[in-house]
């Protein structure tokens, strides 16, 4: 019995000093924050001074009218359809494709599709900058043989765009490595059973494949819909959120806000409008994931 | 039969050969850039003649105003992302095993705080946690304290260690190895692939992050590379040639780091599913 107790005091003690560095972390890091930007986003105060004044619901209200919160709040669902959409297509024809190569090469080639991803912002940024630039070798080439002269990315029309191609580029291959990992789970007695009853192709794909892997693309789902919402870099870089505001994001307009335009307590009040957005969306998406992880038996 | 079979395999490869094409064409264009004579960047997709110019011009020859400034930011974002990729797999290790192996009493309320972090827009916590490191303002610790703890590494561990039968561990307590010892000799080897895949993707985030380093390190000698190349966007920033060298000394080690330890990654991504 004495010697219980002494194991379970070196339990306690063990768990709680191996916790310790996340639970300080915690406080500093987390707790804290979060209390003082609520208590921020109730100022007018300019991160510099020590002068904070008192505006109660102010920040949120001017939130309503402010043209670059609206930008924010209806970009965020304008970039996540398209990123989506087209992630999810060419995530699953990557997968589709690998999945079907002979054995040998199936792993490098995966790996292959998945190197997009590793690749800093910064770095596609000042590619896509130089490509998409007025003298670059693309544009001389539509220029001399189509006569077309396209601002890629100061024009309203394709600067969106630009963003969302560089996106879709960066992580179709890893959501592919989720759906191939998925496709790969079916069993062989599934595979044989679709054989048997003569279903191959696009029907097979639809009525066997997708269906027993739902989960897992309901999976992609939910992350690449946390992504839309995390665009960042290459609109600070590129577009600045321009031309009129059309690339912009949350991301953006807060840092903005709160350290190039130096209104901190008002930035403060967007990140928490930002969030309420983000959590209400992934409320939902994850919603209608369970409903089809559901309807498909899982 | 056959026949179809083959031509059906060829038709999958050409697609898959033109997929990949497109899809590693940026890293090829940004290579072969970098390598381009100053007056011919962006005029050509195959080269005839290719030179180290922009490299040499990043490493202080041919009139860099700062010589040391390029191979310091390469340094600094070396000691910024590798402690920090250390501490994340540390930390994780930690707690996994404390919090699925060990059974203690703070269990419960550990796990509720983690869970509610995990689905928390970190977002909100910028200005105030900006307010708090900026005494570590241009210093390696700004720069990696506040972003040493990942909450997906923690649950990685946390249910990789639940797949892990307990015996393993209670074999070698009664063996008389403290819990340190444990940690170190027998849960680390266990959870090789995951420490892999775990460590791999701290690096990376942590050397492509942006708006923190941005903020907490503006002196130039701090910055990282990736701050380094993004400050060059403004109108008067370095030429097109150097950027394009900066760029690939930015992906390069990455890529490599991610080829070697390329066999854990489907075991990994299969993993991260359940």
């Amino acid at each position: 019995m004495k010697k219980n107790n002494a194991t379970n005091r070196r339990r306690e003690l063990v768990g709680w000093a191996l916790n310790a560095p996340y639970l300080l972390y915690s406080l500093v890091f987390f707790l804290l924050p979060l209390i003082w930007a609520f208590w921020l986003s109730m100022m007018d105060w300019n991160l510099m001074s020590k002068d904070k004044t008192f505006v109660g619901a102010k920040n949120f209200l001017d939130l309503f009218s402010d043209p670059k919160v609206q930008a924010a709040f209806i970009n965020s669902y304008r970039y996540l359809l398209p990123v989506v959409l087209l992630c999810f297509f060419f995530g699953l024809v990557i997968a589709l494709l690998v999945s079907k190569l002979p054995d040998k090469i199936k792993g490098i080639v995966a790996v292959l599709f998945f190197i997009p991803y590793l690749t800093s912002g910064v770095a596609t940024s000042v590619v896509v900058k130089y490509f998409f630039n007025y003298n670059s070798i693309f544009n001389e080439f539509l220029r001399n043989n189509f006569d077309l002269t396209i601002n890629w990315l100061t024009d309203e029309r394709y600067a969106f765009g630009v963003m969302v191609g560089i996106v879709v580029w960066k992580m179709s291959g890893y959501y592919a490595l989720f759906i191939l990992s998925g496709i790969e789970s079916i069993g062989t007695d599934v595979n044989e059973a679709a054989a048997l009853d003569g279903s191959t192709g696009l029907h097979k794909l639809i009525h066997v494949t997708l269906p027993m892997i739902m989960p897992t693309l309901t999976t992609v789902l939910v992350l690449a819909t946390g992504l839309a919402f995390g665009i960042y870099t290459e609109p600070f870089l590129l577009t600045g959120g321009g031309p009129n505001l059309s690339t912009t994001t949350w991301q953006l307009e807060i840092y903005n806000t709160s350290f190039t335009r130096f209104q901190s307590g008002y930035g403060a009040a967007m990140a928490i409008a930002s969030a309420v957005q983000i959590f209400v969306t992934l409320r939902i998406v994850n919603f209608v994931s369970d409903k089809l992880n559901k309807r498909f038996g899982f | 039969m056959k026949k179809k079979v083959t031509v059906k395999t060829v038709l999958i490869m050409a697609v898959t050969l033109i997929l990949l094409a497109i899809s590693l064409f940026p890293f090829y264009y940004m290579v072969v850039q970098s390598l381009q004579p100053w007056d011919m960047v962006d005029k050509t997709l195959v080269p005839t003649d290719l030179t180290l110019r922009s490299y040499e011009y990043l490493i202080g020859k041919g009139g860099a105003t700062n010589s040391m400034m390029w191979i310091r930011a390469l340094l600094n974002s070396l000691l910024v992302s590798l402690p920090t990729a250390v501490i994340s797999v540390a930390i994780g290790l930690a707690m996994g095993y404390t919090l699925s192996k060990l059974g203690f009493r703070g269990e419960k309320f550990i796990m509720d705080s983690l869970l509610f972090q995990m689905f928390f827009p970190t977002i909100i916590l910028l200005v105030p946690r900006y307010m708090i490191a900026k005494s570590l303002a241009n210093t390696y610790a700004g720069m990696i304290i506040p972003m040493c703890i990942s909450i997906w590494a923690i649950f990685m561990y946390i249910n990789y260690f639940k797949t892990v039968p307990g015996a393993v561990f209670e074999a070698a307590r009664i063996d008389g190895a403290g819990d340190l010892r444990i940690l170190w000799s027998i849960a680390l080897p266990v959870t090789k692939s995951v420490s892999t895949i775990v460590f791999l993707s701290i690096f990376m985030q942590r050397w492509s992050e942006l708006m923190w380093d941005m903020l907490i390190s503006p002196d130039i000698k701090m910055q990282t590379l990736n701050v380094l190349i993004s400050t060059q966007f403004k109108p008067m920033g370095a030429f097109p040639g150097p950027m394009y060298a900066a760029s690939v000394i930015l992906t390069l080690p990455i890529i490599i780091l991610f080829l070697c330890f390329s066999k854990y990654f489907k075991e990994g991504i299969s993993f991260m599913l359940k």
